[in-house]
């Protein structure tokens, strides 16, 4: 049993997985940075340790001291939370070592998923469709049509060094590959030095959906329904939602068969995230694999009812699942729409800065999860999302309205926020009507810029 | 807001509290570390993958020796030498031998130096390196054994030796045996060098006492690791024995290089690259060995001109003849030979050169023929020598002077002079750094005459002139004031001279070409200067350069201030750039001394004959390039162009001349002047 759980994060999830331990009856140990010694997680555990100064590096992820601070506090775990380092498998290793509990999968399972390659190679291995691609860098032109064909058109040709969007193209068709191919093998050169290139089939409008999976150290895996993440902004997400608008019951079946195989080909164990992207017509491949809690997972608890962070830290006791597959219902629709202390107006940059007023919408079906208080500083140095406001409703239709009544409420004096611009997405006529894919945003900003300036 | 005493807690009465406090058992034993800069802790692995340097500061641990080997030999090269080597305790000292056994188990070492042949990046090499977990890699008679047997069979086998040195100095325990260590292997690595090999010393923290008198000193290129602790007497000696106060940084490797005793720090991330670059630099061996043997040979009766061209290295003489340059057809010297022609005209101009009368007494300073061929020179009879264009021809009109000043009239009319100095002085022209960076690849520069000093206005190093290594010389008088002052505005120091002469030396060595691109107002004068020895530093660069056995090119680019230009400028060939000027004095100095008034400048100019055209007809410098209007940075293209295709030209023409050879040559060119 776990009598005192460190948490290694800071915001709205410290705060969330603070009243989880609170609520099982373990202490709660907070880190923080000399940033953050107002925060709100330093002051609602049990104990608090200051880890190092303001950049991450020298706090939420400097290990040394986080290993430290937990020696001192005499911690039997360390829940990571979501990003610093919760998908760190030398973390992971270290606690392993250092016989603290990581609450988490091992970190041999974390290593494996953290390489795109590795994480691919096991998915086709285990018959998990993955978009299908070139298995080694090609620089020869021949070669590279003859794999395109395998592939299918159209097909995407990456840089292997790529980034930047630089020695990226789209072929089409057949009669296009050539001249796309020489084109971005000359500036992949050119750019990077290096003119190997990989194919991709190239997706369209797909959705972002993933699945929440929970694995025990026994061996049993469920997954609990899926996630839509199609609204997302330079890879951010920004609204998301359970069930998916497009998914029905067979392929919501299908599609979490899938994910619990992918669980098990990688031996996942605790709470963990199967991202697919699906077609229009419902063809989904796998992407990649989260080996930790997300930010969007209370939509998930909603629709299920279940506690995933009480989950994930029974699990890291080594107590089995409650609950089975046949157990698992998704009762009405949930959405979650992320606040970030950001300015729509200039390119959505950050910014920090003190809240001097906050109001926060309640009632019945209406979920914040923040570390934001009155008085409470948003420091420069980490992520700026500073509330979490998540609905459910019978069905999408409610959801959709409570949240357009929740974030109607929202009121954050101090610091600019995209709460208005979140407001706007929510009443896009897409949007209500469910038609989404991960280029929503870019067409909203463009429909948004083009308003603007009346053209 | 403090909401901490409002909440309802878990378990109440614990207090924040910040740590500070040092790590509990359970995390097991040599899984973190502490950094002895930050005092940070940190992880030991990942201090191992990344070169042992901390992640946090950035300063570096020590490195044990095979994690050393590792992280520059390729994989699997690395062939151990004398492994298992163990001393004797000459001054049956007590305990020792336990000691030393008991750190064989601590460490996996034999003794505090492990040696071997290796590979870099490709490049075979002889490798020693230095662990200072061992009684602090002191040097007893098994580690100066070994080194002296690694330096020995470098020289059997021909290659080169890296020396990784760390060390506190000579062994206590073995008392004068040790001390005896420091010859052996200063001796060994002499015989090394005497053969044209190459020896890398790289320091690295620390190097103290008699591994610093002895052999990490002694390298032909020394670097080091940024901060580490090398000098004689230790800091805390220092202090105890005479009182007196350290600067900051004293004895860090900044300060050495600032002090002139390293020629360049190097991150441990590159050291593998630039150990493989140093290496590859000296590694085009075999066509120069087989010259020097070919001139050092009993008896050679070939001259080597013939050989030169059976080498290929040399097109036929008329063809060589024809590309211009010093090595010029008789005929063709006459004509650009200036003013120096016959008897009667070198009276009247006051110069040096003989007629063929005269030449002949000149000849007499070499021996008769016989021994001449046994110099290894080349040139036997009068004619010869003319064909080369080495030897002072007889009067020959002076027909085609004008097609000959067609180089320097490219750019129109004759330039005032005063004016040709205001531009050579101008801050915008290319600088020494910008010809070294346009004409050459890989320039890696090499700091400190090893003495007093790095002197920043004469910057010097190694590069690539088309594939092929020269040693790269050039003052530099600094774009901004922070650079100039830097600089102190191209004035060169004694220390400058000798850094220079230092890497002149080292091109001879390894056969490597010398260019030199000369700008400098004058010498620095100052008291420092003189202290430092100014006159004797010029003087015997002059001296030194005079009998180089590599080729040297001097290029004058900005302003030739006297000796100050000199002291780099003792060339096989003297090249100007069209508004280079090059003179006894500055027009200003001139007008003050013989006129009292140096205001008259631009008149003493005008008299002076420092300009290019001029000194080019006064057989001072070989070539003029033109150069555009006003030369800046951004036009030097093609000037540059002209200067690759020329000195491509000037390397094809002296690469087959012995040492001697090029040494001959270039006295003759100044003897007659």
């Amino acid at each position: 049993m776990l009598k005192k759980v460190l948490i290694a994060n800071r915001g709205e999830i410290a705060v969330r997985i603070i009243r989880a331990l609170r609520e099982m009856g373990i202490q709660s140990v907070a880190v923080y940075s000399t940033a953050d010694a107002g925060a709100l997680h330093v002051q609602l555990a049990d104990q608090a340790v200051c880890i190092g100064e303001a950049p991450a590096r020298d706090s939420y992820l400097n290990m040394e001291n986080i290993i430290s601070a937990t020696m001192v506090t005499g911690a039997d775990a360390i829940h990571p939370g979501f990003g610093f380092l919760s998908e760190n498998h030398r973390f992971a290793e270290l606690c392993e070592k250092c016989n603290i509990i990581f609450i988490g999968p091992p970190s041999g399972v974390i290593e494996k998923m953290g390489n795109k390659q590795k994480a691919r190679e096991t998915m086709k291995e285990a018959g998990i469709p993955v978009i299908p691609g070139s298995p080694e860098p090609l620089n020869d032109v021949e070669e590279a049509r003859r794999q395109a064909q395998e592939i299918g058109y159209p097909v995407m040709i990456k840089a292997v060094l790529g980034g930047g969007g630089k020695g990226i193209r789209v072929a089409g068709t057949p009669e296009e590959f050539e001249a796309a191919f020489l084109a971005a093998r000359a500036e992949a050169q050119a750019s990077f030095g290096d003119g190997n290139m990989y194919l991709e089939r190239f997706l369209e409008h797909p959705r972002h959906i993933e699945v929440q999976i929970l694995a025990d150290s026994q061996g049993h895996v469920i997954h609990l329904g899926e996630r839509d993440c199609s609204i997302q902004r330079n890879h951010q997400k920004l609204i998301e939602e359970s069930p998916c608008a497009a998914v029905d019951q067979e392929l919501r079946e299908n599609i979490g068969r899938m994910a619990v195989r992918a669980a098990r080909a990688a031996g996942y164990v605790s709470a963990g995230t199967v991202e697919f992207l699906m077609m229009p017509d419902g063809t989904f491949y796998f992407m990649e694999m989260n080996t930790r809690i997300q930010v969007e997972h209370p939509v998930t608890e909603w629709v299920t009812g279940l506690d995933l962070i009480k989950a994930q830290i029974r699990i890291a006791m080594g107590q089995p699942l409650t609950v089975r597959q046949s157990d698992v219902k998704v009762r009405g629709h949930a959405i979650e729409c992320r606040i970030n202390a950001e300015d729509p107006e200039r390119g959505f940059r950050p910014c920090p800065g003190t809240i001097r007023n906050l109001y926060l919408p309640g009632g019945c079906g209406v979920r914040v999860d923040t570390a934001a208080y009155s008085g409470s500083e948003i420091p420069p140095w980490y992520d700026s999302m500073i509330v979490k406001l998540i609905v459910h409703g019978e069905d999408r239709r409610e959801a959709v309205a409570r949240m357009r009544c929740a974030l109607g409420e929202v009121v954050i004096e101090g610091v600019q926020t995209n709460a208005d611009f979140l407001y706007e997405i929510i009443n896009h006529p897409d949007f209500q009507a469910g038609r989404t894919d991960n280029t929503f945003i870019e067409r909203v900003m463009e429909d948004i810029h083009e308003s603007e300036t009346g053209v | 807001m403090n909401l901490k005493q409002v909440f309802k807690k878990t378990w109440p009465g614990q207090e924040t509290r910040d740590v500070e406090e040092t790590l509990r058992p359970e995390v097991p034993v040599g899984i973190m570390k502490k950094c002895n800069h930050c005092r940070a802790a940190v992880m030991d692995e990942e201090v191992k993958e990344h070169h042992y340097i901390c992640p946090k500061c950035h300063k570096y641990f020590r490195m044990p020796a095979y994690a050393r080997i590792r992280s520059l030999a390729d994989k699997d090269t690395f062939e151990e030498w004398d492994q298992g080597m163990t001393g004797r305790n000459p001054m049956n000292y007590a305990r020792y031998e336990r000691k030393l056994d008991a750190l064989r188990e601590k460490t996996g070492l034999d003794e505090a130096v492990v040696t071997g042949k290796a590979r870099i990046m490709g490049h075979e090499t002889v490798l020693c390196v230095m662990d200072s977990r061992f009684l602090m890699a002191s040097m007893g008679s098994v580690v100066g054994e070994k080194i002296a047997r690694a330096a020995e069979r470098a020289l059997e086998q021909r290659l080169p030796v890296v020396i990784f040195s760390c060390s506190g100095g000579a062994r206590m325990q073995e008392g004068i045996v040790s001390l005896m260590q420091m010859v052996k292997t200063s001796a060994a690595l002499k015989k090394h060098s005497e053969a044209g090999l190459l020896y890398i010393s790289v320091l690295t923290d620390p190097v103290t006492g008699g591994v610093t008198a002895s052999f990490a000193m002694q390298g032909d290129i020394i670097l080091s690791e940024p901060g580490a602790l090398v000098g004689f007497a230790g800091p805390r000696v220092i202090e105890q024995t005479i009182g007196q106060k350290l600067p900051a940084g004293f004895q860090t490797a900044e300060y050495l290089l600032e002090h002139g005793f390293i020629d360049a720090v190097v991150e441990r991330e590159s050291m593998r690259e630039t150990l493989a670059f140093l290496l590859a630099v000296h590694e085009d061996k075999g066509r120069n060995r087989a010259a020097e043997e070919r001139f050092s040979g009993s008896g050679t009766e070939t001259s080597g001109m013939e050989d030169a061209e059976t080498g290929g290295n040399l097109r036929s003489r008329q063809e060589h003849a024809d590309t211009g340059g010093i090595l010029r057809s008789e005929q063709e010297y006459a004509e650009t030979g200036g003013a120096l022609r016959d008897g009667r005209k070198y009276a009247e101009t006051g110069g040096v050169l003989p007629d063929e009368q005269k030449y002949a007494e000149l000849g007499e300073i070499l021996p008769d023929e016989q021994k001449y061929a046994d110099a290894g020179a080349i040139l036997r009879d009068g004619r010869e020598y003319g064909e080369t264009g080495e030897i002072p021809p007889d009067g020959q009109e002076h027909v085609q002077t004008e097609a000959q000043d067609q180089e320097y009239e490219l750019s129109g009319e004759m330039r005032d002079a005063w004016d040709r100095v205001q531009t050579a002085r101008d801050r915008n022209r290319p600088s020494g750094q910008d010809f070294i960076d346009n004409l050459f690849t890989d320039f890696m520069e090499f700091h400190g005459d090893r003495c007093l000093g790095d002197d920043r206005a004469l910057v010097g190093g190694v590069a690539y002139f088309m594939e092929r290594p020269v040693t790269a010389l050039a003052q530099i008088k600094g774009n901004t004031l922070k650079e100039q002052k830097q600089r102190h505005f191209g004035m060169t120091m004694p220390e400058g001279y000798r850094k220079a002469l230092r890497l002149m030396l080292q091109a001879e060595k390894f056969r490597r070409p010398v260019i030199c691109f000369v700008d400098t107002p004058g010498a620095f004068c100052g008291v420092e200067a003189e202290e430092h020895g100014q006159g004797e530093a010029i003087a015997r660069n002059l001296y030194e350069m005079a009998d180089l056995k590599t080729p040297v090119l001097a290029i004058l680019i900005g302003e030739g201030g006297s000796g100050g230009a000199l002291a780099l400028a003792v060339a096989n060939e003297v090249w100007m750039l069209e508004n280079a000027v090059y003179s006894i004095l500055s027009p200003e100095g001139f007008a003050s001394i013989l006129w009292k008034d140096s205001k008259r400048a631009g008149e003493a100019a005008r008299i002076m004959g420092l300009t290019a055209p001029e000194l080019k007809k006064m057989g001072i410098v070989e070539r003029v390039l033109p150069e555009p209007e006003k030369l800046t940075k951004e036009n030097m293209m093609e000037v540059c162009g002209s200067l690759r295709t020329g000195i491509e030209d000037f390397l094809g023409r002296y690469a087959s001349l012995s040492g001697r050879e090029l040494a001959e040559l270039r006295y003759r060119r100044f003897r007659k002047m």
